[in-house]
């Protein structure tokens, strides 16, 4: 008998039935897993984020993320003694999460996956990828309003940016507490694209606006500007954008640079192709794969269940939907000036979510119009939004960090 | 007006004049870089009015490697094309 309590102690069950929270968050994970693996909502970082906060509920386990406080005084320990008293898994998130390293290597991969064409061919559709960011803002403000800090609302409103590695590091700079809920939060909205933009639009776009053909407009008023030589534009813009940028909004760098070199090594060509392929395979994908981990491993019971995770979750939501119809009523205020009037789903991509904004407004597009094929033009705003939302998260940074 | 709320006022109104901004430096200095690589780097394209009739073919090139190259150039373009000149990129 002595013996049978001896292995019951040494399993995890005993403490796992005292604890009905862990038990919750547990079912939380296979809810997350089940979205990542069979709904496929943005499985590359909802899997590992699920895995992670699994990993980190598993009584026993030692691999749940410890907030440093004045006690435990783990931010200012060697990266041996975390890893000795802490567990690898607070080894990883202080090394990796902490520091801000990894969301900058994923923009540097994300970079090299964007193309700048489109954009470039569309330069004026840029501007609503600015009106787009007005969800961040706004919320920011709601939130005060509701009582959280400026930092912990600034961190919830750039959920609104509906770009996860943004959203993460902004997290961590301002309120690194809140970063499980907001990563979940960021990437399951941005899951949830093809359900929230119809949603909006719906709302405020009418059927004669949805109607728009970007491509008749194009032959009824054609672009002054042809581009002789996209290549060489592809390679001296990340250039000058980076130098741009750097100067005015320092603490964008980070992210913007990044991408920014990221894009350019796939722009050069064969010359680059390794450090191309490095950003964006392998640097990019075990990125992701410990950035997802340890994200999830933030998310216990004790940080998660509480009524700022559901706050967190509302205030998401709402921070996505006005920076959509930012965009689309920036879209809705140009055509009351312009004689080129433009389609309202181009302002509605503005929001980043990259590509899925653009096909979601495509396919919108397709079914009032079987001939309205803007998805070229929406990614112009599409990814004017990564570099918008990527400017306001330095702004954040910059007034509330 | 408490001090939160005025920073976040301040930060709303920041946030948003510095993006719109940036943007438009955007779309601006896309606009300066095209026109610039318009005038000075246009992309060489062949005028066929220049290309030479007879053909230049690099006598250096192994003898093996033209005939696989002719053979190639005369399945893609069903025995219609020629080849004008062979030059290492």
């Amino acid at each position: 008998m002595d013996i049978l309590q001896k292995l019951y102690d040494m399993t995890a069950f005993g403490e796992l039935f005292q604890s009905p929270g862990t038990i919750l968050m547990l079912l939380i994970a296979f809810g997350l897993l089940y979205l990542g693996i069979k709904k496929r909502y943005e499985p590359l970082l909802l899997v590992p984020i699920a895995f992670g906060v699994l990993l980190a509920n598993f009584p026993g386990g030692n691999m749940a993320v410890t907030p440093s406080n004045s006690v435990n005084n783990i931010a200012h320990l060697t990266l041996i003694e975390i890893a000795k008293d802490h567990g690898i898994m607070n080894m990883l998130y202080y090394a990796l999460i902490k520091t801000g390293l990894l969301p900058p290597l994923i923009f540097m991969g994300v970079g090299a996956m964007t193309d700048f064409g489109p954009m470039l061919r569309n330069l004026r559709l840029a501007f609503f990828g600015a009106a787009a960011q007005i969800g961040i803002f706004t919320v920011l403000i709601s939130a005060v309003l509701l009582g959280f800090t400026p930092q912990e609302a600034g961190a919830l409103g750039i959920i609104g940016g509906a770009d996860g590695p943004t959203a993460i590091y902004t997290a961590i700079i301002l309120a690194p507490d809140l970063l499980g809920p907001i990563a979940i939060a960021a990437y399951s909205y941005m899951a949830l694209v093809p359900v929230i933009i119809p949603l909006v639009v719906n709302l405020t776009v009418s059927e004669r606006e949805l109607k728009i053909n970007m491509k008749k407009q194009d032959k009824l008023y054609p672009n002054k500007t042809k581009i002789k030589n996209l290549r060489v534009v592809k390679i001296v813009f990340p250039i000058v954008l980076a130098t741009m940028v750097a100067l005015l909004v320092p603490s964008s760098v980070p992210l913007l640079g990044m991408l920014l070199f990221g894009n350019l090594v796939k722009e050069i060509g064969a010359d680059t192709e390794r450090l191309f392929d490095a950003a964006s395979n392998n640097i990019m994908n075990a990125a992701t794969i410990f950035l997802g981990l340890t994200v999830g491993a933030t998310m216990t019971s004790e940080t998660f269940l509480n009524s700022t995770t559901l706050a967190i979750v509302g205030g998401g939501f709402l921070a996505f939907a006005i920076s959509i119809a930012g965009g689309i009523f920036a879209v809705k205020t140009y055509n009351l000036f312009a004689k080129k009037k433009i389609n309202p789903l181009i302002g509605a991509t503005g929001l980043s979510a990259v590509p899925m904004a653009s096909r979601v407004a495509n396919e919108i597009a397709l079914k009032h119009d079987s001939s309205n094929h803007l998805l070229q033009y929406a990614m112009s705003s599409n990814i004017s939004g990564v570099i918008g939302s990527a400017v306001a998260a330095g702004v954040l940074i910059s007034f509330l960090g | 007006m408490n001090e939160p709320l005025s920073t976040a006022l301040i930060v709303l109104a920041v946030g948003m004049i510095t993006v719109f901004v940036i943007l438009s430096l955007v779309v601006f200095s896309g606009n300066i870089i095209i026109r610039i690589v318009n005038k000075y780097f246009p992309e060489t394209s062949i005028n066929p009015s220049s290309v030479s009739k007879t053909p230049i073919i690099n006598t250096d090139l192994d003898s093996s490697k033209m005939a696989a190259i002719v053979a190639a150039v005369d399945v893609i373009t069903k025995g219609k094309g020629k080849i004008n000149k062979i030059e290492k990129s």
